[in-house]
C-alpha cells in the first residue's frame, strides 16, 4: 500500500498554517541578532573573556573567538595553477536479515587541475568489510562494539579523510591543492560511543589522517576543509546569546530555571547562516571562530576545529578547517578563494565535490546487485544462504 | 587511454548482435566519419562493418548536460573552465556489419557469429577498403537493414569514404552506380538520390 497522502493533508495544513504564525517572531530575533552582531558597541576582548570564564557553564554551544565577530573579508583571486581534490564516500550497512555479516565502503574521489593544461580524475575505491577485525571495534576489557549504523557513518568519514590523505600524497606538488571533504571535520557522533571507540576513529583513524595532510603541506601548498551545505549551526548566536546575558559569568543551570523568561531567548531560533546572509557580501566570508564542541576539545589537539561562513549568491555556506590552515593567512586565502571558485564553476556548489558524489553514490539498484553477487557467490561455493523469514516476506508480497 | 598501440585503433565493442555492433570511442568525439570501414576479430574471424550512426551522450543516463558557455569566449574555454567534462561523456558509433574474413578469404554477408564484447575496433587502411571494395556484394545488406537513419544516406556515404582509397575516384564510384543500377532497378527515386549524393 502506498503513503495516503490524503490522510497527511490536513497535518501538512496544519503545520504550514503554524510557520506562518511564528515568521514574524522569527524576524524580529534576526533582526535583533543582526544588530547586535553589527553594533560598534561590543567589545571583542570581554566576549572572549565572557566566553573563557563561562565554558562548561553553558547549555548551548558557544564558539570562541579568534578574529572578530560579524566583519566580512573579501577573497583574493585564485591562482593561475591550481588543484582541487575531493573525496564522498556512501556505504551500504550491515543487514542483519541477511546471511552474510559485512558491510560496503564505496569513497568517489574527483581531482580537478585547473591552469594552462587542465586535467581531471575521476574514480570510485569501494572496499568490503567483512573480516572479524572490520565488522567491531574491540576494547582491551568489555564488550565489544560492532560497526554499524551511526558507527559506520563515523567510518564512512574516516575512510573518505583516508583517500583523501592518500590520493593527495600522489599529486604532483608544483601547484596549490585545496583538499575538500564533504560535511563536518567534527566526528559529532562519537560523543555517544566509549573512548576506546573514540580512539580507534580518531586517534588511529581521522586524526591520523589529518596528520598525514597536515605533513604533505610541509613539501607543498596544501589546505584542507571541509564544506557544509545549508548549515544550521547556531555557535556564533550563540556568542550573542552570551553578549546579551545579564550575569557573570553565565550560568545557564544556576541563573536561568526552566520556565524562567531569558535575555537571550531574544536571539533565539535565529541561525548562523542567516546572520551570515544579511552581514557579508556576495564572496564576503566570516571571521574565522573556534568550534567548542567537546569532541574537539577533548581530542583534537593541533588539528581543533576552525570554521567561517561564505556567502555565495544564493545560501551561505560553513568551511571547517584544522586550526593549522585556519591560522595561515596564505592558506586561509587560498581555502577562501577556491571554496568560491568551485561554487561558481558549479552553479552554486562545489564541483569537486560534486562529481566525487557522482562517483560515491551507491543507487538501490546497486544495493540490489551487490547482495546479489554476495549470494551467487556463496551459491557457487556451495555454501548456505539462509535469509530472515522477514526478508523474504518483504520481497514477497503476496496477499 | 592511449592508443599507441596501434594507430587506427578508434575503439572498443560495447554492445553486438549478428547483424551491428556499438564501439566506444577511447577518445571523446574520436568516431570514424560515417560510411568508414571498420573492423573488428573474433578469434580467427574479422568481421567488417560500416558505421552508420555516432552518438555522444552523458556517460549516466541520469545526467544531462546544461548550457555552460553564456560567459565564454571560446567553445574550448567551457572545457578549460571544467576539466571534468571530458571524463563524463562518452563517444560511441554503431556500425553495420558487412563481410568478414576467416581463412584468408573475404566473404561479404554476414559472419557466423557476432563481434565479441571488448574486441578492439579499428579503422580499415586504404588498402584493405580497396581489397574489400572489389565486389560490391556488400552494398545489398547497406539497401536492405532497416536503420535510423536514411539507407541512401549511407550507401552514399559509405561509397564516398572507399572511394578515397581509390586514385580514380571517378572510375570507382561509376563501378558502384552502375551496381546499384541493377539492384535499385524498380527504385528509380532511390537510385536517383544515392546517386546524387555520390556525384564527385
Amino acid at each position: 500500500m502506498s503513503l495516503d497522502l490524503s490522510k497527511l493533508a490536513a497535518q501538512v495544513g496544519g503545520m504550514v498554517a503554524r510557520l506562518r504564525v511564528g515568521t514574524e517572531e522569527r524576524n524580529r530575533r534576526r533582526q535583533y541578532a543582526l544588530e547586535i552582531a553589527a553594533s560598534q558597541a561590543i567589545d571583542l576582548a570581554d566576549l572572549k573573556r565572557k566566553i573563557a570564564i563561562s565554558r562548561g557553564k553553558i547549555t548551548w554551544l558557544v564558539a570562541d573567538l579568534l578574529d572578530g565577530l560579524s566583519q566580512g573579508c573579501e577573497a583574493p583571486p585564485p591562482p593561475s595553477e591550481f588543484n582541487v581534490l575531493a573525496t564522498d564516500g556512501s556505504h551500504i550497512d550491515v543487514d542483519r536479515h541477511k546471511s552474510t555479516r559485512c558491510y560496503l565502503i564505496n569513497i568517489g574521489a574527483a581531482w580537478l587541475h585547473y591552469g594552462a593544461e587542465p586535467s581531471a580524475f575521476l574514480d570510485s575505491f569501494p572496499r568490503l568489510y567483512a573480516e572479524d577485525k572490520d565488522l567491531v571495534v574491540v576494547p582491551t576489557r568489555g564488550r565489544e562494539q560492532p560497526i554499524e549504523g551511526t558507527l559506520l557513518g563515523i567510518k564512512r568519514a574516516v575512510e573518505e579523510c583516508h583517500q583523501l590523505a592518500e590520493l593527495a600524497a600522489g599529486l604532483p606538488p608544483d601547484s596549490p591543492l585545496l583538499a575538500l571533504v564533504d560535511g563536518s571535520l567534527i566526528l559529532w557522533g562519537l560523543e555517544a560511543y566509549p573512548d576506546f571507540v573514540t580512539g580507534a576513529m580518531l586517534g588511529e583513524g581521522f586524526l591520523r589522517h589529518l596528520e598525514e595532510l597536515r605533513k604533505l603541506g610541509k613539501q607543498r601548498r596544501l589546505a584542507l576543509a571541509s564544506y557544509i551545505s545549508f548549515p544550521r549551526s547556531t555557535d556564533v548566536v550563540n556568542v550573542l546569546r552570551l553578549a546579551l546575558c545579564p550575569y557573570e559569568p553565565t550560568d545557564c543551570d544556576l541563573n536561568c530555571p526552566p520556565g524562567k523568561e531569558k535575555e537571550c531567548d531574544k536571539v533565539a531560533g535565529v541561525q548562523d547562516r542567516e546572520l551570515f546572509f544579511n552581514l557579508l557580501g556576495e564572496g564576503q566570508r566570516s571571521p574565522v571562530f573556534i568550534s567548542q564542541s567537546s569532541v574537539v576539545r577533548k581530542h583534537y589537539g593541533e588539528h581543533q576545529v576552525c570554521f567561517s561562513y561564505i556567502r555565495l549568491e544564493d545560501e551561505v555556506a560553513r568551511i571547517e578547517m584544522p586550526k593549522w590552515v585556519a591560522t595561515d593567512e596564505s592558506l586561509l586565502n587560498l581555502v577562501h578563494s577556491l571554496v568560491l571558485d568551485q561554487c561558481w564553476r558549479g552553479l552554486g556548489y562545489p564541483v569537486a565535490l560534486s562529481e566525487a558524489h557522482e562517483q560515491a553514490v551507491i543507487t538501490t539498484a546497486d544495493r540490489e546487485n551487490f547482495w546479489q553477487l554476495v549470494e551467487s557467490s556463496l551459491v557457487a561455493e556451495r555454501l548456505p544462504t539462509l535469509t530472515s523469514a522477514k526478508s523474504q516476506s518483504k520481497r514477497t508480497r503476496w496477499i | 587511454m592511449s592508443t599507441s598501440t596501434h594507430p587506427d585503433r578508434v575503439g572498443e565493442v560495447i554492445a553486438a548482435s549478428t547483424t551491428d555492433f556499438v564501439a566506444q570511442c577511447y577518445e571523446l568525439y574520436q568516431s570514424p566519419p560515417l560510411g568508414s570501414l571498420v573492423k573488428t576479430r573474433d578469434g580467427s574471424v574479422e568481421l567488417y562493418g560500416v558505421v552508420y550512426n555516432a552518438t555522444t551522450t552523458s556517460l549516466e543516463p541520469g545526467r544531462r548536460p546544461i548550457a555552460r558557455g553564456k560567459d565564454e569566449a571560446s567553445e574550448e574555454g567551457i572545457y578549460r573552465q571544467s576539466p571534468q567534462l571530458m571524463k563524463l561523456f562518452r563517444s560511441e558509433f554503431s556500425t553495420l556489419v558487412v563481410g568478414h574474413r576467416q581463412d584468408d578469404r573475404l566473404y561479404h554477408y554476414l559472419p557466423p557469429k557476432p563481434a565479441r564484447i571488448h574486441g578492439f575496433v579499428y579503422l580499415c587502411p586504404p588498402a584493405e577498403v580497396k581489397d574489400f571494395s572489389q565486389s560490391f556484394d556488400f552494398l545489398n545488406i547497406l539497401i536492405s537493414n532497416p536503420l535510423p537513419i536514411s539507407n541512401d544516406e549511407l550507401v552514399a556515404a559509405v561509397l564516398r569514404q572507399m572511394s578515397q582509397a581509390y586514385e580514380d575516384q571517378h572510375d570507382f564510384l561509376v563501378a558502384a552506380a552502375r551496381e546499384l543500377a541493377i539492384l535499385l532497378s524498380g527504385q528509380l527515386s532511390q537510385l536517383k538520390a544515392i546517386l546524387g549524393r555520390i556525384r564527385p
